[in-house]
């Protein structure tokens, strides 16, 4: 039984990074209406700036957290900006170039200034575990869970009651509507994808830790929060983060149990992907989208 | 009016399509055997500069500074190494092209140290057709030197991962008689040959391998292997991973408050700045006690900080590739290849062939490799086409490695 | 024949010719470079017509280029059966696999087919790893100098012309690609052409015109696939080598980026296309070798491109021949 528990345990704890980047790709789709491919890259890149800052200039780690998260938001919205405003509107397909070229331009810049070596990163979390009956759970895990959590309800609150948030999701739902009310839409676009960095550097910021850090750090995670924004529903932020806790927990207790699932985890990952689109695309959380004609 | 610009454009879009894939048009045949002038030899190798296994592009790196230093110093037999690496991205679709770019384009008179297991075997018949010496393979897979007589242009380096595993295998039975085992394993030929080469070792001995745990390269971490491992009760955990696992093979290891007797870690993630990550500065204890082989000086050991080889690899490195880590161990693989390749093309005489090296390496020997421990001959010999081993063991403590015992010696069967 | 399709007829000659006889002009080994640029002009030809012209997003027409390579290989290996005889088999079973994957994917739209396919992309190499007694696995299948692989070892006579391996190559791979281009020109200007871009422009009117767009969607889903297997059949037969990593996901990738580039929608830009995908990586390297540099300019050029060229390059064409045309008609001042 322990055997489970601990599985849960640590499925969790992946989940949540799942969940926490899973966020940030649901903040930008119903902000922009963009599936933003270099999410993870972002992330990783928001994670090496935490991390040069602490080992290469001695800062300490909650100021240099604080600027990295300051950066992020600030680099969020300059990326939409800069690339991704001039083809938001237009074809889908070509945003996703874009977002592809980004991906490769940011891994490369990454690998360039900083070299493929692999890095430690500190935790914001105390190290040491706590045992519950035989299962081990970290304080590291512990936080992560809860800071995505609270990351989700943070944002539902900021969607909720405040006027910013408002403009927001009116500007994603009716830009033409929203101008006319006197809302710059662009700007709420903008903030969309700085908000949504600060997600993505979240999410790299509680993972590196125990997985390192290297440019290809968040390549396959970023696979595994697709996987969970789609089984939560793609515009549901509570979704993404439940979505990926589950996808986390399950994947470990397939792993686990059935045998031959251990190296088809990613497979696995996809099928959930596939299943779910073709079942209830809307996901579990998400709203059924009706066309009208 | 628009037919006669029509035409018009296509025939100045053909002569520019024609004046441009003239200017395209390869370079000039060279005489006797390719790659070899009077004063230099050609090299070639495919190698990841790009993509997620660039960091083994330290190993090509190394490699080339050592030719840069030999060239300085006249040279083998009066030539100069060039060393051409092209990327492959570690994509075996992309070595094929490239080497087919060295061997039928630029005429190398051998293609050196590729890196990559499926990277090689693709290109393996068409080198073995075409009679180009498929040189010191950056590959420990076993197949190189096992399968020398139906490939005999092909020959491989380091000890296989196989004879690696059997070391441990060998050494658990020695010393652990009732040892119960779990392993981490990287999911294709790479870890399959480790835990191969380990159950071999093992063979007779009441020591066992009680769980095996596969992961895939492609999994974003190894928490849920590790829980697993640790479920099945074993004192002993082998960690056969590359680097970024094996060092997340030890952090959940600690994590989850587990802690076997002992850990055994495989050489392609030991190295020292590899383990110090593990270690997290002291506070994983897990990584303290770590076995593993070593066949190469590491830069980082204190033990051979006053070394001259090691200075002179310093020297090295400062001099032609000074943007590099020096404490990259990767960069000592590549001059212990480069230096072997080195000593058969001097004994391949002024008068160098393919068919002289060819002759050279069938029957090798090469001792007191600067860069390999001391002790460890490179030598092939009749039906034994492995060219290292050899290896020592070495115990990770306070820091650093510190090598134990004597030499351990495979016979690949 | 109407003037403009005279005037294609024209250019399609042309560049046929040019393709013909380019082998006399550069040496060997730009020959075998050019077969793939051939090659992905196959498999561009058929997301194209997926994406351009049908409106469906496929993130993963790596997959049905492993589906055609792996049915080659396991063909040649394992039955003995002769390279080009290996090729329709391919176009065949990946065409299936794409017909049988349409169904579910007709359901799908934009964003959630693109993510769908995407995962058929990234799970494809696992997939072939699993099934090793069938795949052989990691290790892969090399078919350099077996019977059935022609030319790899000594030249083959063609019309009293000997061709060496390069040589026969490219011409295998450009008679494709060239019968392929005509093929689908000759779809896309028909019925089915006009019922794809009914799909893509707007589904409510396509419907109310009575096209079905499950089964629209289906036969597209299934001629692309089908020329991304005779793509993935003769990428196998160019490399002599497939393994999982051989079709990685990037390979899914760069094909969208090759259409994209191309010109979505249209056929004429999709060479560009193909050259793109085949010599920007390597152009990249010869400026910097810098681990990392290469990805950074070629990232830094692919979005320029999209956002500066939104037609990518039959779009440009179109604008420079507006010009060039408008610049005739209206007397100068």
């Amino acid at each position: 039984m322990t055997v489970f528990f601990q599985q849960v345990v640590s499925g969790l704890a992946a989940g949540g990074v799942y969940g926490a980047l899973a966020l940030a790709l649901v903040l930008i789709h119903r902000a922009t209406g963009v599936i933003n491919f270099a999410q993870g890259e972002m992330a990783t890149f928001s994670t090496y700036i935490l991390w040069t800052l602490t080992a290469n200039h001695g800062v300490s780690y909650w100021p240099a957290f604080a600027v990295t998260m300051l950066v992020s938001f600030v680099g969020g919205i300059g990326i939409h900006q800069a690339v991704i405003r001039p083809v938001e509107r237009g074809s889908q397909i070509r945003v996703v170039i874009v977002t592809i070229g980004l991906l490769l331009l940011l891994n490369g810049l990454m690998t360039f200034i900083w070299t493929g070596e692999i890095r430690a990163v500190d935790s914001p979390f105390p190290g040491g575990t706590l045992d519950v009956h035989g299962v081990v759970i970290s304080y590291r895990d512990i936080g992560t869970i809860a800071v995505c959590l609270g990351a989700v309800v943070v944002l539902w609150a900021f969607f909720q009651f405040t006027k910013v948030g408002l403009a927001l999701r009116a500007a994603a739902v009716n830009p033409a509507e929203a101008r006319l009310v006197g809302i710059r839409v662009t700007w709420m676009l903008g903030l969309g994808w700085g908000l949504a960095a600060v997600l993505g550097a979240t999410a790299g910021v509680l993972t590196a830790p125990s997985v390192f850090l290297d440019p290809n750090m968040m390549q396959t995670v970023l696979i595994y929060a697709f996987a969970a924004a789609v089984l939560g529903g793609i515009d549901s932020p509570i979704g993404a983060v439940v979505g990926g806790l589950i996808l986390g927990v399950g994947l470990n207790l397939l792993g686990a149990y059935v045998d031959f699932v251990s190296e088809l985890r990613l497979p696995a990952a996809l099928l959930v992907i596939l299943v779910v689109l073709l079942l209830r695309p809307a996901g579990l959380f998400g709203t059924p989208q009706v066309k009208k004609v | 009016m628009n037919r006669k610009l029509t035409f018009a454009c296509l025939a100045l879009v053909a002569s520019l399509a024609l004046g441009a894939t003239a200017a395209l048009a390869g370079t000039a045949r060279g005489t006797s055997d390719p790659g070899v002038t009077s004063s230099t030899i050609l090299l070639g190798g495919t190698a990841p500069l790009t993509g997620l296994a660039s960091p083994y592009a330290s190993v090509s790196r190394g490699a080339d500074a050592y030719f840069k230093y030999v060239n300085a110093r006249g040279g083998v037999n009066g030539r100069t190494i060039i060393y051409r690496v092209v990327d492959d991205g570690y994509n075996p679709a992309l070595t094929v092209p490239a080497t087919r770019q060295l061997v039928e384009q630029d005429r190398v008179f051998a293609v050196f140290n590729s890196l990559g297991t499926s990277q090689n075997l693709a290109v393996r018949p068409y080198l073995t057709s075409m009679k180009v010496p498929q040189l010191f393979v950056a590959s420990g897979a076993t197949t190189w030197g096992r399968d020398y007589e139906q490939f005999p242009y092909t020959i491989g380096f380091q000890p296989s991962y196989q004879a690696e595993g059997w070391v441990y295998g060998k050494y658990l039975a020695r010393t652990a008689p009732g040892a119960t085992i779990a392993v981490l394993f990287q999911n294709d030929d790479y870890g399959k040959d480790l835990l191969g080469g380990l159950k071999r070792g093992l063979q007779r001995s009441k020591a066992k391998v009680i769980a095996a745990q596969p992961y895939d390269p492609t999994s974003p971490e190894v928490s849920s292997q590790i829980a697993k491992l640790k479920a099945s009760g074993a004192d002993t955990l082998v960690i056969f991973a590359t680097p970024t696992f094996a060092v997340q093979a030890y952090t959940f290891a600690h994590k989850l408050g587990w802690k076997p007797r002992r850990v055994i870690n495989n050489a392609v993630a030991s190295a020292s700045t590899t383990m110090a990550r593990a270690a997290a500065d002291g506070q994983n204890p897990l990584v303290n006690s770590t076995i593993s082989i070593a066949y190469l000086k590491d830069p980082t050991v204190a033990e051979w900080q006053s070394d001259p080889a090691m200075k002179l690899y310093r020297t090295i490195m400062a001099r032609y590739a000074p943007d590099a880590n020096a404490d990259d161990p990767l960069h000592v693989y590549g001059m212990a290849v480069a230096w072997t390749a080195v000593d058969a093309l001097r004994k391949s005489g002024k008068d160098l062939t393919r068919a002289a090296l060819q002759k050279v390496l069938d029957r090798f020997t090469a001792v007191g490799n600067p860069f390999m421990l001391p002790g460890i001959i490179v030598k092939t010999s009749g039906k034994d086409h492995f060219p290292v081993e050899q290896v020592l063991l070495q115990r990770w403590q306070n820091g650093a490695w510190k090598s134990f015992g004597g030499l351990w010696g495979y016979r690949a069967s | 024949m109407s003037r403009t399709t005279l005037r294609t007829l024209l250019v399609f000659v042309a560049f046929a010719v040019v393709v013909m006889v380019l082998p006399a002009f550069v040496n060997d080994f730009r020959a075998q470079q050019f077969s793939y640029v051939g090659i992905y002009l196959i498999a561009l030809i058929g997301l194209d017509i997926l994406t351009g012209y049908t409106g469906q997003i496929s993130l993963g027409h790596g997959a049905f280029m492993a589906i055609g390579g792996y049915t080659t290989a396991i063909l040649m290996i394992d039955h003995g059966v002769k390279d080009i005889a290996t090729i329709p088999i391919a176009i065949l079973v990946a065409g299936v696999a794409g017909v049988l994957f349409g169904f579910p994917a007709a359901r799908l739209s934009g964003l959630y087919l693109a993510l769908a396919t995407f995962g058929i992309a990234v799970a494809t190499p696992e997939l072939i790893k699993r099934f090793e007694g069938f795949t052989g696995g990691g290790s892969g299948v090399n078919l350099f100098g077996t019977p059935e692989l022609t030319a790899s070892l000594t030249p083959v006579r063609l019309a009293g012309v000997e061709l060496n391996f390069n040589n026969w190559l490219y011409y295998l791979a450009w008679t494709l690609a060239l019968a392929g281009y005509v093929i689908a020109w000759l779809i896309l200007r028909g019925r089915t052409g006009r019922a794809f871009r009914a799909v893509r422009d707007s589904e409510t009117a396509a419907v109310s015109s009575g096209v079905s767009l499950t089964r629209m969607k289906v036969i597209a889903f299934g001629i692309s696939a089908a020329y991304a297997g005779a793509a993935g059949a003769m990428f196998a037969i160019a490399t002599t080598y497939v393994n999982p990593d051989t079709f990685p996901v990037a390979l899914s990738i760069f094909l969208l980026v090759g259409v994209v580039v191309g010109g979505l929608g249209s056929l004429k830009g999709l060479v560009v296309g193909a050259v793109f995908i085949q010599f920007m990586p390597l152009w990249t390297q010869s400026i910097s070798k810098k681990p990392g540099a290469p990805a950074v300019v070629y990232g830094v050029i692919l979005i320029l491109v999209v956002l500066a060229l939104p037609g990518g390059a039959s779009g440009l064409v179109s604008r420079v021949t507006q010009l060039v045309r408008r610049g005739q008609d209206f007397p100068k001042p």
